[in-house]
């Protein structure tokens, strides 16, 4: 069925994964030896500890700091970049992506009323937060889609990127409101978490996405097919045998669905949506069959590895990650964006 | 097969197409013309599931198309536009599967061994096969079009839409598509529902068409309808003149372009007529209508050079028209608008006759050797081999002629030259009795195409007059010429 290319690939993809999660549990300012945090995890997990006497602090350091970290890195990087691509797939539009659509400000939007507030609706509890970003994500999203409607016949690649941005710009004026109300300690708390982290978040955070993004990418990763079909535009799609319309739903509600999720847990962390399936494609070519898997793969690696630069670059102190994220994703965007115009009508 | 009754549906509430009824037979090529705006595209989007429809049914073999989803309906009709634009770097044969879509089966959605066959077998009739492995946005138009052509025929349909398939093409890529398409509808009894706004390639390659006006179906039958020079004018706006194909029954049109072209040059000053040992050649310097048997430049043409070349009465070729050719392109005449000829007959000895007959201008040019004197009435079992001793006559007249009218004005040359040929008393040498001609007469009607048209040129008009008198005493003329030379040189 797979292609020895198509093995390699998932193969290098899961390498750099195991890899990324290796050195982000072990490399940090306390070393533990390798040994000792495979032990702390097969006691944790099943029980299966081989070694005797670890300190009480090391289990806590790696237990409940660095894992659930990780864990939570994995889980955003995984989620946003697999709603890059299936954004940019969808809308046939290499630049699109959770961050320059204006989903992740709708999202963040819903979180910062949640945390500055501290609404808690019934029966939700603790999943309000993930269950109002998502929500008003996906609000976000049929806005910017509205306007670009009224502003353009055709899904033009730069109307959609300036609506995003325009509807973005309103959010963040919004939300900076909502901040200047604040006080200053609540202030620099909500500024901090915009800016995107995943560290000091706990188990409570991976519980939080877990859910949300299984589901969300089980809707996706079954639309592969729809979203190859998706290239020839909506009209030859339908032509085809594609149900564009139930299509669209599955794919804006599951894409919606992870971003709302992750940037709940950890804030806006930008460009990974766009730069991971790109960078994927470049290798793999555009078939969405393996484009999205591997750029869950890869984008669950790459938020790990950013996530340990933020973390040691000025340590003690941290980065937010979504510097880290923006300061290698903007110059990409930038060169994405130039080549798209140099080459009118070509995919990237 | 496809059956359309009272189709209506639009944009709005106002619908474009109105109460449209059309049935196609099974292994059809419908082509459906009309101006733009006329809703072509509209009636095809409802029919494809584009548009929602307001009233009226599409059925297929008798099941409603608009009732399918769009899986059921891909399974029978399949749909090439005129532009795709592809989204990211999919190859040739990633395009082509995706033709496939509905009909994968199981969990995975993998292609069968079927599925394969299949696509292999339409690349190969598309000839897209070298470029499996190529990304789409690297070809060019016409091979973008040929891989879309293939992703809609491996959908294996029925019914085929197209919209405007060969819109951006060059005349190769449109006929390269057209064929593959007509083979396959000839093949597998595909049946082939097109949106067309080439009227031309409409006449080559449709069955039936049917002319859509202002959302109402007009004038649906065969390609014959385009011959209809009133209703084209009134849907389309657009003075037509419908030729017939010259190797196929079929109409093609030409038109007209608004502006007359600016024409008022007369005859003799039009022209320059230059005779020496090797050639009688007459030039214009704007082309005239023509009929002609002239060795080169037959038919009915526009020309602009007239050669009689002097041959050997020796010569003997099985390609006088490479010769001719070859003769018209030494003497720096382009041979597409010309017309040449050749006699044994010296061409020193043409006649040449200007004349003003009721206010017509007339030029004719004759050369005659009766070596081969002819009657065509005898009753000979043995056909003689064409030799060259002919009666070559040019007639070129300030008159505006339809097609009608030059075929009358051939005959009007020919009784004349019988009449000259008869009161000079040549004989066919075989049966005694007089001559008509030569065993390989030419004869070239030129004319400026100015003043009034007239549909006659026969005795009962000035110009068939003229026409008959210029050439009766240019051709008693040059047989004088001729027998003059003749005793001279015996």
């Amino acid at each position: 069925m797979f292609s020895s290319k198509t093995w390699i690939y998932y193969s290098v993809s899961l390498l750099l994964l195991f890899g990324a999660v290796t050195f982000g549990l072990f490399y940090s300012s306390v070393t533990v030896p390798v040994s000792h945090i495979l032990h702390i995890i097969l006691e944790q997990t099943a029980g299966w500890g081989f070694l005797d006497d670890l300190p009480g602090n090391t289990t806590a350091i790696i237990w409940e700091i660095r894992l659930p970290r990780v864990l939570l890195a994995l889980f955003v990087g995984a989620s946003l970049a697999l709603a890059g691509a299936a954004f940019q797939g969808l809308l046939r539009n290499p630049l699109a992506d959770p961050f320059t659509i204006g989903v992740s400000s709708g999202a963040a939007l819903g979180a910062v009323f949640v945390i500055f507030f501290q609404i808690t609706i019934v029966g939700l509890g603790a999943f309000t937060l993930p269950a109002v970003s998502i929500v008003s994500g996906f609000i976000t999203l049929m806005v910017v889609f509205g306007l670009v409607r009224l502003s353009s016949r055709s899904m033009a690649i730069e109307t959609i990127i300036l609506a995003g941005i325009i509807t973005s710009a309103f959010i963040g004026s919004i939300v900076s409101l909502i901040i200047s109300l604040g006080d200053q300690n609540e202030m620099t708390q909500i500024i901090y978490w915009l800016y995107g982290s995943v560290g000091m978040r706990g188990w409570s955070y991976v519980q939080l996405i877990v859910p949300f993004a299984v589901i969300g990418s089980l809707l996706l990763l079954t639309r592969y097919r729809e979203l190859n079909a998706l290239a020839l535009g909506e009209e030859a799609a339908g032509h085809i045998g594609v149900n564009v319309q139930r299509g669209k739903v599955f794919i804006l509600g599951g894409a919606s669905l992870l971003t709302g999720a992750a940037v709940a847990v950890s804030g806006t962390i930008g460009f990974v949506g766009l730069v991971i399936p790109h960078l994927v494609r470049l290798v793999t070519g555009p078939d969405h069959r393996h484009v999205l898997p591997i750029s869950m793969i890869v984008g669950g690696a790459f938020l790990i590895s950013a996530d340990i630069l933020a973390r040691t670059i000025i340590a003690p102190k941290e980065l937010p990650i979504g510097v880290i994220t923006a300061l290698i994703g903007a110059p990409l965007f930038a060169v994405l964006l130039i080549r798209n115009r140099v080459g009118k009508g070509k995919a990237i | 097969m496809i059956e359309i009754e009272n189709l209506s549906g639009g944009y709005s509430r106002v619908p474009v197409v109105e109460n449209v009824s059309l049935h196609v037979e099974a292994g059809e090529f419908f082509g459906l013309l009309g101006p733009n705006g006329s809703g072509k595209t509209t009636l095809f989007k409802l029919m494809s599931g584009g548009l929602p429809v307001m009233d009226g049914k599409v059925l297929l073999n008798g099941d409603s198309v608009l009732d399918m989803n769009q899986m059921q309906r891909a399974r029978h009709i399949a749909v090439l536009s005129q532009e795709t634009n592809v989204s990211f770097d999919f190859t040739v044969e990633e395009i082509v599967q995706l033709g496939r879509y509905a009909f994968q089966k199981g969990i995975f959605k993998t292609l069968s061994p079927y599925d394969k066959e299949l696509m292999e077998e339409v690349m190969k009739i598309t000839s897209v096969t070298k470029y499996r492995h190529t990304s789409f946005h690297m070809l060019s138009g016409g091979e973008k079009q040929r891989v879309l052509l293939a992703k809609a025929l491996v959908q294996e349909p029925e019914v085929l839409l197209l919209d405007e398939p060969t819109n951006h093409l060059d005349i190769k890529h449109t006929f390269d598509i057209l064929d593959v398409l007509k083979k396959w509808q000839e093949e597998r009894s595909l049946t082939i529902f097109a949106i067309l706004h080439d009227l031309n390639i409409a006449a080559l390659y449709c069955d039936r068409v049917g002319l859509l006006h202002e959302g109402a179906l007009t004038n649906i039958g065969s390609v014959d309808v385009l011959r209809n020079k009133n209703k084209l004018a009134e849907i389309y706006g657009v003075e037509t003149w419908s030729q017939p194909h010259p190797t196929l029954a079929r109409p093609q049109l030409l038109m007209n372009p608004r502006k007359k072209e600016e024409r008022s040059v007369s005859l003799f000053e039009n022209c320059t007529v230059q005779q020496d040992e090797e050639a009688v050649s007459i030039s214009f310097r704007q082309p005239l209508r023509t009929i002609s048997n002239g060795v080169a430049g037959e038919g009915i043409q526009w020309i602009k050079h007239f050669a009689n070349f002097h041959v050997d009465k020796n010569y003997d070729s099985w390609t006088p028209k490479d010769d001719v050719e070859n003769w018209l392109d030494e003497r720096g005449l382009p041979i597409e608008q010309s017309v040449g000829m050749m006699t044994a007959v010296k061409t020193e000895h043409a006649v040449v006759k200007r004349e003003v007959l009721n206010g017509i201008a007339f030029l004719v040019v004759v050369t005659a050797g009766t070596g081969n004197a002819v009657d065509i009435t005898h009753r000979e079992t043995e056909i003689q081999r064409e030799k060259i001793g002919t009666i070559n006559t040019l007639v070129f007249a300030d008159a505006h002629l339809t097609d009608g009218a030059l075929v009358n004005a051939c005959m009007s040359a020919a009784e004349a030259k019988v009449k000259a040929l008869h009161d000079q008393e040549v004989r066919d040498p075989l049966s005694g009795s007089l001559a008509t001609g030569t065993s390989t007469d030419s004869l070239v009607i030129g004319v400026t195409q100015q003043g009034e048209r007239t549909s006659y040129a026969g005795s009962g008009t000035f110009i068939g007059r003229g026409i008959g008198y210029m050439v009766y005493e240019a051709t008693t003329e040059a047989l004088a010429v001729y027998r003059r030379w003749k005793e001279a040189h015996s």
